[in-house]
């Protein structure tokens, strides 16, 4: 039962409410208003209409560049998360110690920063003295260059993305399963069906709506992707890690050109905001709403 | 899976059988193990190795790699003395405590107003606070950079903390917690002439205590793990945050490669350590998990 005191709801909720708006919303507005203002140090920036925009979309190889980079980014590292958790949710499944013990283990880097974790990866790939290639070495490979190569630079940070995030959507994975009745794998084990039959038939489909939920929720995280590229790569070599999320940065606060990164936060923004409402549709249920 | 708990009575070669057939998911489980275990052990054990030793043993790789035969405390001592990350980390700790408590009082109570009231633009309201998490921090910090610089905030703790402060899924998690408490309890004590502010406060958060750890702890690593806002929203030292203080010094300092390793573990302590002990409670929290 809940109550029909509107006034005291409205008190309750307004300290949350004026916050949110005032440092979640009123930026994202600002950030579209401000997209259409032109460059210039002067105090009121001239209106300059979509611009901006047009500029960007015409006459920013840079901006190109880095879309593609994003995408190329998210689309391959986003698939092989959800895969890798899923994986590691049906290897870390089960009561014991020991697996107990690995699910904790899996988890420990989301718990962790991305950027301490960044600086892990970037000592662990230091072509010289980095255990990668300590490694590698021992299993006769010639040593890599990683992320000083245009290359394999993105394919690091990928790898990094994917091994932070995995033991994370594991968790989403585990809570799916959990919630899969005890009865349905009873009745199909007595009808015959293999733990690998199960797995295909049952889990799998019943986890449907889970995969893609944490599939797009991960498309989000890594769509504004910025610790690794701002602490490993600084965008380069030549470009080929030069995510929106970094490039925007640079174009606030290196280049001083805040009317085309107001564009490129709000073209960010839309994309996170469309992301994020579908990730509402899919969670539905858990949020209650 | 359990071929080691086979009683007596099973033949031997059923055993074998099964021995056999568990040797791929050993295998992966020894893959998975090394795969998270070995980047997280090394940075480990290098940061306790004394500084002019790091390289001796880096390559080729031997047990000595993962073993140091000297320990030593110099490289954390060395970053608290001459990098000041004590500042950055007592720092980080005032900004998570103020924030924290902070939050604590404003999103339970937008948590309570959810979970016992019916207003209008109830679901919208909701649906709103729900896009405030499920959205990343991330993609707002550039924009946020010029309404906290209208308000003169810059550089200042103040622009650390206040856009922390509200947080949608603190919000949520009270919500589910307080939809738990029975109506009846909080009617009874309306009836009795409590408002409904002496109602949340002296009998709905009193029993809400697990809650109120979550969403502090939730709140307390959304600080700490955080970059990008403090990188660009205090930049002066005196208020450097921990994640800055560790970027900044890779991009300053590649060379210094102990002191590298001593600032990674130390931003990484505390969340290990509150993740640690409060494991069951924090994957509900995020995953939904009922835990056994």
């Amino acid at each position: 039962m809940t109550s029909r005191d509107s006034k005291a709801a409205v008190a309750f909720l307004a300290p949350a409410l004026i916050l949110l708006g005032f440092f979640r919303l009123w930026p994202a507005a600002r950030s579209l208003a401000e997209s259409l203002r032109g460059w210039s140090g002067a105090e009121a920036r001239a209106f300059v209409g979509l611009a901006n925009y047009r500029y960007l979309f015409q006459e920013d190889p840079v901006f190109w560049s880095s879309v593609q980079v994003t995408l190329k980014y998210a689309v391959i590292a986003s698939p092989i998360t959800v895969a890798a958790a899923l994986g590691l949710a049906f290897l870390l499944r089960g009561k014991g110690r020991r697996l107990s013990f690995l699910r904790t283990l899996c988890f420990l880097p989301s718990a962790v920063s991305l950027s301490v974790m960044a600086v892990v990866w970037g000592l662990m790939l230091d072509p010289y003295y980095g255990l990668a290639n300590s490694i590698l070495k021992r299993l006769g490979v010639p040593p890599q260059p990683f992320l000083s190569s245009t290359n394999q630079a993105l394919a690091c940070l990928i790898l990094i993305a994917v091994w932070r995030n995995a033991g994370y959507w594991m968790m989403f994975f585990l809570a799916g399963m959990e919630s899969i009745p005890k009865e349905v794998y009873e009745a199909s084990a007595l009808d015959g069906a293999s733990s690998q039959q199960q797995a295909w038939r049952i889990t799998i489909p019943l986890l449907a709506r889970t995969m893609s939920f944490v599939l797009v929720a991960n498309t989000t995280f890594n769509f504004v992707t910025f610790a690794p590229v701002f602490i490993l790569t600084r965008g380069g070599p030549i470009g080929s890690t030069n995510l929106l999320m970094y490039e925007a940065y640079k174009s606030a606060f290196v280049y001083l050109d805040p009317g085309r990164a107001m564009a490129m936060s709000s073209l960010t923004l839309l994309g996170v905001l469309i992301l994020s409402i579908v990730q509402l549709k899919l969670a539905r249920a858990r949020f209650e709403c | 899976m359990q071929s080691r708990k086979c009683g007596n009575t099973t033949q031997s070669r059923a055993i074998a059988g099964r021995i056999v057939r568990a040797i791929p998911r050993e295998a992966l489980l020894l893959a998975v193990a090394a795969i998270y275990l070995l980047p997280l052990w090394w940075v480990t054990a290098s940061s306790l190795r004394p500084a002019g030793s790091l390289y001796q043993y880096a390559i080729p790789i031997s047990w000595r790699t993962f073993f140091p035969d000297e320990l030593t405390l110099a490289n954390f001592a060395n970053i608290f003395a001459k990098l000041d990350f004590g500042q950055a980390m007592s720092n980080t700790f005032l900004v998570s405590a103020i924030t924290v408590a902070l939050g604590l009082v404003v999103n339970s109570m937008a948590g309570f107003a959810l979970a016992k009231f019916d207003f209008p633009c109830k679901r919208l309201v909701f649906v709103i606070i729900l896009v405030t998490f499920i959205a990343p921090f991330d993609a707002i910090v550039i924009p946020l950079h010029q309404v906290v610089s209208d308000l003169g905030l810059i550089n200042t703790r103040a622009a650390l903390i206040l856009p922390a402060v509200g947080n949608g899924l603190a919000i949520f998690l009270f919500k589910q917690f307080f939809e738990g408490i029975p109506s009846e309890l909080l009617e009874s004590a309306r009836t009795d002439g409590a408002s409904w502010w002496r109602v949340f406060w002296q009998i709905v958060m009193p029993i809400s205590l697990p809650a109120i750890a979550t969403a502090a702890v939730m709140m307390f690593l959304f600080q700490w793990n955080s970059l990008f806002w403090p990188l660009i929203a205090a930049f002066s030292s005196r208020f450097r945050m921990v994640q800055v203080a560790v970027a900044t010094q890779i991009a300053a300092d590649q060379t210094h490669w102990a002191n590298l390793f001593a600032s990674a573990v130390m931003g990484s302590l505390p969340p290990i350590i509150l993740f640690l002990l409060l494991q069951k409670r924090y994957l509900k929290g995020i995953a939904g998990m009922k835990g056994e």
